[in-house]
């Protein structure tokens, strides 16, 4: 995975090769993962936010009944 | 960089940025802690959580695509050729300022030692990112999905604020060389966007539970901790430190860049490359904050929410031009937009019984699109661009700065990409039945099973013996 193994030998060279991160040329596989996480939180998000708005709403709270379970700590 | 001075004036100039950056840090800290003030004391933790996850949300996608479209779209696209290929279309080819270098996948978006600024002015437009999308938070709070903030947030955050810098804040925008946009700290680019998309959603979102009486009288739902919220407006008004100076290019030669034979100019610039400086915007940005508070007390009849926002509002209404302003115009122009700003949320609320729980349509929309619209006739004459100026329409060239241009631009930035996306995406979101919680849950209050898993802890302990 190093894209450098020795700083005084990349440095020296005729053009410096300016990406140093590793695994140079993997970038296209990177933004795939990155997109996959990211669309992938959305679902995750939206499926245990559904599933808890309808077991909240199943209760049927008053307004006010927050207040009996408002803590000293 | 194989000399002192080209190393000290590149490395200096990525400090600058990444300085602005953690400054503008603060001015989320200050949303978040503004809304969880004005918000009720049952919605709390789900309120703090649902501006919190933006951070990540439109980071990730401002990388993914967000900095590609500022880069892609200054020429419309279609609407004005580009100076730097002399073609309409996307800006994707191999010139210097192209969004070819932007996408996800390019090796300048990384650690590169060829490169010490791409990653730090990246991070100052995501700061405005996030900042938009903050905008939008605090108006829809109690009563909207955490899954439909989200994605309305990616929406503002990285793709309809970011197609407004390109055309209206970028050297090459086509608004600047058509219209004669001038909009130096983001009246117009951030705030007036910001606000005419919270108010797109809010015309579909509807009102929180209790807001209007049964006879359409709208009742105060005040700041519900409002040391919190005056807090989160001061960490707000020290984050615009940050937002103003990430709006400069600190240092510049602009003789070369303007094609002035012999002349060499060192300065700094605003993001449209035109000579001002840091010390006259900061007397500018001080004045305007002044003004903003003094005629936010008056009108407000001194309440502290009210001033507060009013003195972000006086700075967000000069903001246009306050890279040109006289101090005392400046002050002038932010009591005006209070002034504005304040009538116009009332009416609009009672008329349209819309429900803007923190002011943010007002305070960032209306005092934006006001600063627009006065920067046109302040301003009226002032080149848009140091490039070159020529007429009105030519498409080719810059128009300089005119009242007209700058309505027209205020329509483009409030309606045309803020409102009208705002308020189809937020359709889409009630079609599927997924913006707004259920009404059980917002009576009950959004943070009710946590208030009650909390008391449940609280009992098991206080009874414990060991």
């Amino acid at each position: 995975m190093a894209t450098v193994n020795n700083w005084i030998d990349h440095l020296s060279a005729a053009e410096v090769q300016g990406a140093v991160y590793p695994g140079v040329g993997t970038e296209g596989v990177l933004v795939i993962i990155a997109v996959i996480l990211w669309i992938g939180w959305h679902v995750l998000q939206n499926n245990a936010e559904s599933k808890h708005m309808d077991e909240m709403a199943r209760k049927r709270h008053s307004a006010n009944d927050h207040k009996s379970n408002i803590t000293d700590w | 960089m194989t000399d002192q001075l080209g190393a000290l004036t590149t490395i200096f100039t990525e400090f600058y940025y990444w300085i602005t950056v953690v400054l503008m840090f603060l001015i989320h800290v200050g949303f978040c802690m503004y809304e969880v003030g004005a918000s009720r004391y049952k919605h709390h933790q789900h309120t703090l959580m649902k501006n919190t996850m933006l951070i990540p949300l439109v980071t990730v996608t401002w990388f993914l695509f967000g900095w590609w479209i500022y880069w892609a779209f200054p020429t419309g696209p279609g609407l004005a050729p580009s100076i730097m290929n002399e073609s309409a279309a996307l800006i994707t080819d191999e010139s210097a300022f192209s969004a070819k270098w932007y996408v996800p996948s390019s090796d300048l978006m990384a650690v590169n030692l060829g490169d010490h600024i791409s990653g730090v002015f990246w991070a100052a437009f995501l700061l405005f990112s996030w900042t938009a999308a903050s905008i939008v938070s605090g108006a829809v709070i109690e009563r909207i999905t955490t899954f439909a903030f989200g994605i309305l947030a990616i929406a503002i955050g990285s793709v309809f604020w970011t197609i407004d810098a390109a055309w209206g804040w970028h050297f090459d925008g086509w608004m600047l060389k058509l219209l004669g946009y001038h909009d130096a700290y983001a009246s117009g680019v951030i705030h007036a966007v910001a606000g005419g998309f919270a108010l797109g959603i809010l015309i579909v979102l509807g009102p929180r539970i209790g807001k209007f009486s049964s006879s359409g009288e709208p009742r105060n739902i005040g700041p519900r901790n409002p040391w919190l919220v005056t807090i989160g407006l001061f960490l707000i008004y020290t984050g615009f430190w940050g937002f103003y100076a990430a709006c400069n290019i600190p240092i510049f030669d602009l003789g070369p860049e303007y094609g002035m034979e012999g002349v060499t100019y060192w300065t700094a610039t605003n993001i449209y490359v035109t000579p001002t400086t840091l010390s006259g915007i900061t007397m500018n940005f001080l004045m305007s904050l002044s003004g903003g508070l003094l005629a936010g007390y008056l009108i407000s009849g001194k309440d502290p929410f009210w001033t507060y926002s009013s003195g972000l509002a006086g700075i967000i209404c000069a903001s246009a031009g306050n890279d040109l302003y006289h101090p005392i115009q400046s002050m002038i122009i932010a009591m005006i937009g209070v002034v504005v700003a304040y009538k116009l949320h009332y009416w609009v609320e009672r008329k349209f019984k819309i429900d803007d729980a923190v002011g943010a349509v007002a305070v960032h929309g209306y005092a934006g699109v006001a600063g627009l619209i006065i920067c046109g006739f302040v301003l009226n004459g002032y080149p848009s661009s140091g490039y070159s100026v020529g007429a009105m329409w030519v498409g080719t060239d810059y128009a300089p700065i005119n009242p007209l241009g700058m309505f027209i631009g205020a329509i483009i930035m409030f309606v045309i990409l803020g409102l009208i996306p705002g308020w189809i995406i937020a359709k889409i979101l009630h079609g599927m039945g997924k913006l707004r919680i259920p009404r059980e849950v917002e009576i009950a209050g959004l943070d009710y099973d946590m208030l009650e898993a909390s008391k449940n802890d609280e009992k098991a302990v206080s009874s414990a013996t060991r």
